[in-house]
C-alpha cells in the first residue's frame, strides 16, 4: 500500500513541480513584490502610484472589456440561435463553416490586420467610399478604444458561440417544436426558450473571454498606444522604461482582483452543477 | 519575473553550443530591433569570418528599446564574479552605457583599436551625463525629425512654435505616438520640453536636481492643449503608416526608418523631412566589450572591422541609412556623392550640428516621461 502511495507521488511529482515552479512561484513572487518598497520592506506606495497614474486606464480597461463582453454575448446568441432555428439550410451551413475562423487566428495577427483595416484611409473605409456609401471626408479612423473593442469582439465571439451553439443544439427539441406549434416567433423562442436553458454555458464562456481579454497586450499596443489605454500597456511601460517592477506588479495585483471576482462567479456555478 | 525568464533563455541560448577545440565562437549580443541582429548576422559576421577563418560569430538579439539594453546589463551583472563572461561584444543604447561604465563592467578597449582614432564626436565621450571616453565607439548615430507630405503641406514648420500653430489651424493632421509606443514619440516630447522648459542644457548635461521637474508644468499644460488637436498613432511604424495613407500630413520619425521605408516602397518618394528648432534628440548605439569577455582579442578585432570606414560606408550609411558612428569625413571618401547626399538632402550637416540634440541625462529623462504621464495623460 505504502509503495503504491509512493509510486503515485512519483508519478504526480513532475506535473506538480511544473505547476509550482512555473505558476505558483511567479504568481506569489509578483504578489509579494507589489507590496515591496525599492530598498525592501513593506509599502503601499506602489498601489498609490498605480492609482495616481493609471486610475483612468483601470476604469477604461473595465469599460472596454465590459462592453466587449456584452457585444460578444449578443453576437454569440445570434449565431447560436440562427444555427439552431435557421430555416435556410444553405445559410446555416455557410454560417457554421464561417463563424469559427477567427478562433484560429492569434490576437497579435488579428491586431495587425485590424490596424490597417480600421484606419481612416484603411481597407474598410476605402471599400465604403468605393461603393459610394461614404464620401472621403466623412470617414473616421477606429484606431482608438473602439478599434480594441471591435478586435476583441471579432476574435472572442467564435469561442463563446462555439460553446453556446453546442449547448443549444443538445437541448431537447420538443420544447422548441411545442413553442412553434403554438405560434411563437423565432425571436421569442430564442430569448424565452433557448437562452434561459443555455445560460450556464453562456456565462462560463463569457467569463473565460473576460479573463483572456484582460491579459492581452498586443491588441491595445498595436491599435491604440495611449490616452487612455489598457492596464497591460501600462505594466509593460513601467518595466521597459523605468525598470519599475513594483508599480507594474501592483497593477497586476489589481487585475488579479478583477479577474478573481469573475473566477469566483465561475467556481460557484461549477460547484452548484 | 520576465527579467529572470529572459536571462535564463539568454543563458540557455549561449550555453547551448559547445565551443569547438581551436575554433573561437564570438558572441555578439545586440539590443534593438530585428534589423540590428540581421546586420550582425548577415553583414558583419560573413566579413569577419572571411578574414578570421578560425572564428564563428554568433549573433543574439535581446529585443527592442531600452529593455533590450537592460537585459544585457542584467546578464553582465549576474556573471560579475565569474572568471570569464560569455558576451564578447555588445551593442547597447546610450541610456545603459553610463551605468555599465560606472559599475566597472566594460573594458576600456578603444585605445587598443586602430579605428578609435577616427571618432571624436560628443556621443563617443558623453553618454547622457556620464563620461564614457575610451569605453565605447558609436556604431551609428540616429536622429529624429518631422516627416511631412508636400501634397498636403505647403511650407513645413521650422520650429516647435510654428508647428503648434500649424497643428491648431489643421486639426488632426499632425500625429505622434506618445511615449508608450516607441522612441520617435518620446523624442518629440523631449524636444517639446527642451523648447518650452527653462534651461535645456542642464537637462542634457546635468547635474541632476530633483526640483527641476516642477518648472515644466507650463510646458506640459501647453502640450496637453496641443494633443487635443493631434492624432495619437500606434507606434513608430504607426506614424509612418498613417503618413503613407495620407491620414496625417506630418509626424515625428526616425530618419533611418523613414529612408528605409521609402526605399522599400512603403512611403511615397516625395515625402520630406524637417528638423525643427530649437532641436530634436537623436541617439547613438555603442559597440562595447565587457571587462572580462572570454575572447577579448577577437572581440577587439571584430569592433575594429565594424567601425572601419569601409564597413561604416557600406553597411551603416548605404544599407541602413544611419548616420555614421565614426567621424563623417572618413566615411565620405568611401561613398559616391549620390548616396552621401541622399542622407543629407533635407537634414543638412549644418542643421544636424545646430538642432541635433542628445537625450537628457537618465534621471531627467525618467522625470520627463513620468511628468508626461502625470500632467498630460491624466
Amino acid at each position: 500500500m505504502q509503495d503504491r502511495g509512493r509510486l503515485g507521488m512519483a508519478l504526480v511529482a513532475p506535473a506538480l513541480a511544473a505547476v509550482l515552479v512555473l505558476f505558483v512561484y511567479p504568481l506569489g513572487y509578483s504578489l509579494v513584490t507589489a507590496f515591496e518598497a525599492k530598498g525592501g520592506g513593506f509599502t503601499l506606495g506602489n498601489f498609490a502610484k498605480a492609482f495616481e497614474f493609471y486610475s483612468v486606464d483601470i476604469g477604461f480597461t473595465l469599460v472596454i472589456i465590459g462592453l466587449s463582453t456584452l457585444l460578444i454575448a449578443l453576437a454569440s446568441i445570434a449565431i447560436g440561435g440562427y444555427l439552431v432555428l435557421g430555416e435556410n439550410p444553405r445559410a446555416v451551413a455557410l454560417l457554421r463553416w464561417l463563424y469559427r475562423w477567427p478562433l484560429f487566428i492569434p490576437f497579435v495577427v488579428a491586431a495587425q490586420c485590424m490596424r490597417s483595416f480600421l484606419a481612416k484611409n484603411g481597407l474598410m473605409n476605402n471599400t465604403f467610399v468605393a461603393l459610394g456609401l461614404l464620401e472621403v471626408d466623412q470617414t473616421t479612423g477606429f484606431l482608438d478604444w473602439r478599434g480594441i473593442v471591435i478586435t476583441f469582439v471579432w476574435k472572442q465571439t467564435p469561442f463563446v458561440a462555439l460553446l453556446v451553439a453546442g449547448a443549444m443544439a443538445s437541448l431537447d427539441r420538443s420544447t422548441i417544436e411545442a413553442a412553434r406549434n403554438l405560434g411563437a416567433s423565432r425571436q421569442r423562442i430564442l430569448f424565452e426558450i433557448l437562452v434561459p436553458q443555455v445560460m450556464p454555458t453562456l456565462v462560463v464562456g463569457l467569463i473565460l473571454s473576460f479573463v483572456t481579454m484582460m491579459s492581452v497586450l498586443s491588441v491595445p499596443l498595436m491599435i491604440s498606444g495611449e490616452s487612455p489605454t489598457m492596464m497591460t500597456v501600462d505594466m509593460a511601460f513601467r518595466i521597459n522604461n523605468y525598470g519599475d517592477y513594483g508599480t507594474a506588479n501592483a497593477l497586476g495585483f489589481i487585475s488579479y482582483l478583477l479577474t478573481a471576482s469573475c473566477a469566483w462567479v465561475y467556481l460557484r456555478r461549477a460547484v452548484r452543477q | 519575473m520576465n527579467r529572470c525568464l529572459a536571462l535564463m533563455a539568454l543563458a540557455g541560448l549561449l550555453a547551448a553550443t559547445p565551443v569547438a577545440a581551436q575554433k573561437t565562437t564570438l558572441n555578439v549580443v545586440t539590443a534593438g530591433d530585428q534589423n540590428m541582429v540581421d546586420y550582425v548576422k548577415d553583414f558583419l559576421a560573413p566579413r569577419f569570418e572571411k578574414t578570421n577563418p578560425n572564428a564563428t560569430v554568433r549573433a543574439v538579439g535581446t529585443g527592442p528599446g531600452d529593455a533590450g539594453s537592460q537585459k544585457i546589463a542584467e546578464k553582465l551583472q549576474a556573471q560579475k564574479n565569474n572568471a570569464a563572461w560569455d558576451v564578447d561584444v555588445a551593442v547597447i543604447h546610450q541610456k545603459m552605457a553610463g551605468d555599465l561604465v560606472r559599475e566597472g563592467l566594460l573594458a576600456p578597449y578603444v585605445r587598443d583599436v586602430s579605428t578609435g582614432r577616427l571618432v571624436t564626436s560628443e556621443a563617443s565621450k558623453n553618454a547622457l551625463g556620464t563620461n564614457v571616453t575610451g569605453y565605447v565607439i558609436p556604431m551609428f548615430q540616429s536622429q529624429t525629425a518631422i516627416a511631412w507630405n508636400p501634397a498636403l503641406v505647403k511650407a513645413p514648420p521650422k520650429s516647435y512654435d510654428e508647428l503648434a500653430a500649424w497643428a491648431k489651424a489643421n486639426p488632426r493632421k499632425f500625429g505622434h505616438n506618445g511615449i508608450k509606443g516607441g522612441m520617435s514619440g518620446v523624442a518629440f516630447i523631449v524636444g517639446w520640453v527642451y523648447a518650452y522648459g527653462p534651461n535645456p542644457d542642464k537637462l542634457m548635461k546635468g547635474p541632476y536636481d530633483s526640483t527641476t521637474k516642477a518648472s515644466w508644468d507650463a510646458a506640459f499644460s501647453k502640450l496637453k492643449e496641443f494633443n487635443r488637436n493631434v492624432v495619437i498613432t500606434p507606434g513608430n511604424a504607426g506614424t509612418l503608416d498613417m503618413l503613407n495613407r495620407g491620414e496625417i500630413a506630418m509626424g515625428p520619425v526616425w530618419v533611418d526608418m523613414f529612408y528605409t521605408w521609402m526605399a522599400d516602397g512603403k512611403l511615397p518618394p516625395n515625402m520630406r523631412l524637417q528638423l525643427i528648432g530649437p532641436g530634436m534628440p537623436g541617439q547613438p548605439m555603442y559597440y562595447v566589450i565587457p571587462a572580462k569577455a572570454a575572447n577579448m582579442a577577437a572581440a577587439k578585432k571584430f569592433v575594429e572591422m565594424a567601425t572601419s570606414p569601409q564597413v561604416q560606408a557600406e553597411g551603416i550609411v548605404k544599407k541602413f541609412n544611419w548616420y555614421p558612428g565614426i567621424d563623417a569625413q572618413h566615411v565620405k571618401a568611401q561613398l559616391d556623392d549620390k548616396t552621401w547626399n541622399k542622407l543629407f538632402v533635407d537634414v543638412t550637416p549644418k542643421d544636424l550640428a545646430a538642432k541635433g540634440k542628445v537625450f537628457p541625462i537618465k534621471q531627467y529623462f525618467d522625470d520627463i516621461l513620468e511628468g508626461y504621464e502625470r500632467k498630460v495623460l491624466n
